[in-house]
């Protein structure tokens, strides 16, 4: 193999670039293709104003992607991101309305997600509790809890000291929406230390194959647990930033929401057996997601095909993904 | 390369017990610079556990292992890698979705402040490559896109760059194509030369006679001969991994011995 075999075709071929590529491709197309046909069913699309406002109600959605991908690339699943979202939203309202100021109910909502998810962590990587009812036990637990303590009402935000916070969820910064640019900013660094740093590396190589990493001297553990620790704190982010934009905290908020994310996650490639996952793709597909929705309503469909279609979205991307990914990497072998 | 004079490696009446199944019953070996040993038996003869043992990978129950003369205690796998002794496995500890220099740096990376040194790892995994004339035409190729016996030379390649002491190689060539088994041999030579006391686990008997300059026959968990190449044939090895007939067995030993 090693002095004659050698693959005739140059180092990069286009071959290589398709089946290396190929589900971050295929959104693409996707994404593409459902922008063009709502920019043609609906004159309001393509405004700016209207994909300002997408971006905008996408933004809780693609900070909690960005921990979800780290997640999903070392093989595991968070199921319990709404109920954390639920629970910091509404710890962060009881907190502004005990008299905390802004910047401390922040920082203690952030520090809470972090907690939970440390110790969702720590069940799955040192208990070795599969991630799925780690999360599903949790997605009950902190539900309830937020729950509990809001006993089911709405907490307003309107002490006019949390303005800041308000303005986190729903201001405008030179004609961009302030949780847009957040969101950006987040995923941004989601995809440096994904690809570009050791972290990242470790993460990618415990999905791969765990028992390698462990060879190599990789601490497994840790790095697992330290993933969940970051959807922990994506999530209580994004639950300031829903916060912020309704003004209120509520036990109720983001219903279904971990299978909105793991949905983006997923039709951006990222693969449920680990060891694959881009950032961007993730973008892509939290935004196929989102101009769905928001074409479906331009186009004054019926608000519940918006669910249908997304899943059957779903469902043709990931079965196009596998055909073309099978058909590829199947004439590579040949 | 002729061997080292000293063994860099000593094992000396090592035993290992799995409840009441004794699987090694005290094991006499020595390991030398620039020489490959074969590790041959029938299964479940211990040279698995054997190997084990010298990774790291299992604790002996009794027994001393020397390196360079001084008696070790090797606690795990990172402590055997501490004292540059390296394993390759079987059943390839590579990572199929990064790429080859991610391979050969893995658990190793270089960076700096966090950050991979990309550039840098490309151009040094290639040197590595390239000190043993291993020929992968893409150093950013996922290693799920490479044959097996790519991969194999890519699992060894990253064992053998950092400068071990003893190389274990348990079964390095039983997966692979003909062509791939040549490379893999001619790799294992290369690394025999550079002084490296290599181990050689393996079935296939044609290719202790490629790379192997000793031999070492393992029967029911104990070392029942050692032959140097020269002094045996393919008949005897049979006979001696079979171990059909111990008095046989023994017979031959004590003529080879003689030699």
């Amino acid at each position: 193999m090693s002095r004659h075999a050698t693959i005739p075709a140059p180092s990069r071929s286009w071959h290589d670039f398709l089946i290396e590529h190929a589900q971050v491709l295929s959104i693409t197309v996707f994404f593409v293709l459902c922008c063009l046909l709502f920019s043609i069913l609906s004159p309001f699309f393509l405004m700016p104003d209207n994909l300002l406002n997408v971006l905008r109600q996408m933004a809780p959605l693609l900070v909690t992607a960005v921990g979800m991908t780290f997640v999903i690339t070392t093989g595991g699943i968070d199921l319990s991101v709404g109920s954390i979202v639920a629970l910091t939203n509404a710890v962060c309202a009881l907190a502004l309305q005990a008299g905390l100021p802004w910047p401390l109910a922040t920082v203690l909502v952030l520090i809470l997600g972090g907690i939970v998810g440390l110790a969702q962590g720590w069940f799955v990587s040192y208990q070795k509790i599969p991630a799925f009812i780690v999360t599903l036990a949790g997605l009950s637990i902190l539900r309830g809890i937020a729950l509990l303590l809001t006993k089911g009402y709405s907490i307003p935000i309107d002490e006019p000291s949390a303005a800041p916070l308000l303005a986190i969820g729903r201001g405008w910064i030179f004609g961009f929406p302030i949780p847009a640019i957040l969101a950006i900013v987040i995923l941004a660094i989601g995809a440096f230390v994904l690809r570009e740093t050791k972290y990242g590396r470790y993460v990618t190589a415990v999905g791969a194959n765990a028992e390698a990493a462990r060879r190599v001297g990789i601490p497994s553990a840790r790095i697992l647990t330290s993933v969940f620790v970051l959807t922990g704190i994506t999530s209580a982010l994004a639950g300031l930033l829903i916060a912020g934009r309704l003004g209120s905290g509520s036990s109720n908020a983001a219903e279904g929401f971990e299978l909105d994310v793991i949905a983006a996650v997923v039709l951006g490639g990222t693969s449920l057996l680990g060891g694959t996952g881009t950032i961007l793709g993730t973008v892509l597909g939290a935004l196929t997601i989102g101009v769905i929705g928001n074409g479906l309503i331009l186009v004054h469909t019926s608000p519940f095909l918006v669910q249908i279609v997304t899943g059957a979205i779903i469902l043709l991307a990931i079965w196009l993904n596998t055909r073309i990914f099978g058909r590829l990497s199947a004439g590579r072998k040949g | 390369m002729s061997r080292s004079a000293e063994p860099l490696m000593s094992l000396s009446g090592i035993r290992k017990v799995f409840g009441s199944n004794t699987v090694l019953k005290g094991i006499d070996l020595d390991l030398y610079g620039g020489e490959c040993l074969g590790l041959v038996g029938d299964n479940a003869a211990g040279k698995s556990t054997l190997s084990k043992v010298m990774s790291g990978a299992y604790i002996p129950d009794g027994g001393e292992i020397r390196l360079g003369g001084e008696v070790v205690h090797i606690a795990g796998p990172g402590e055997a890698r501490r004292h540059r002794i390296e394993m390759v496995y079987q059943d390839l500890s590579l990572c199929d979705t990064i790429d080859v220099a991610g391979n050969l740096f893995l658990g190793r990376e270089l960076s700096r402040g966090g950050v991979l040194r990309k550039t840098e790892m490309l151009q040094k995994g290639r040197q590595m490559l390239d000190a043993l004339d291993i020929r992968i035409p893409d150093m950013r190729a996922k290693v799920a896109m490479l044959s097996g016996g790519q991969r194999q030379s890519i699992a060894i390649a990253r064992a053998a760059s950092f400068a071990p002491r003893v190389l274990l190689l348990d079964e390095p060539t039983s997966a692979l194509a003909v062509a791939e088994v040549e490379a893999v041999l001619a790799l294992i030579n290369r690394v025999k030369a550079q002084g490296v006391a290599v181990v050689l686990v393996t079935h296939r008997l044609q290719d202790l006679f490629r790379v192997c300059d000793r031999i070492a026959f393992m029967y029911e968990g104990n070392k029942v001969a050692e032959r140097r190449m020269e002094d045996t044939n393919l008949d005897e090895i049979v006979k001696l991994i079979v171990g059909g007939n111990r008095q046989e067995a023994a017979a031959l030993d004590r003529m080879g011995a003689g030699s």
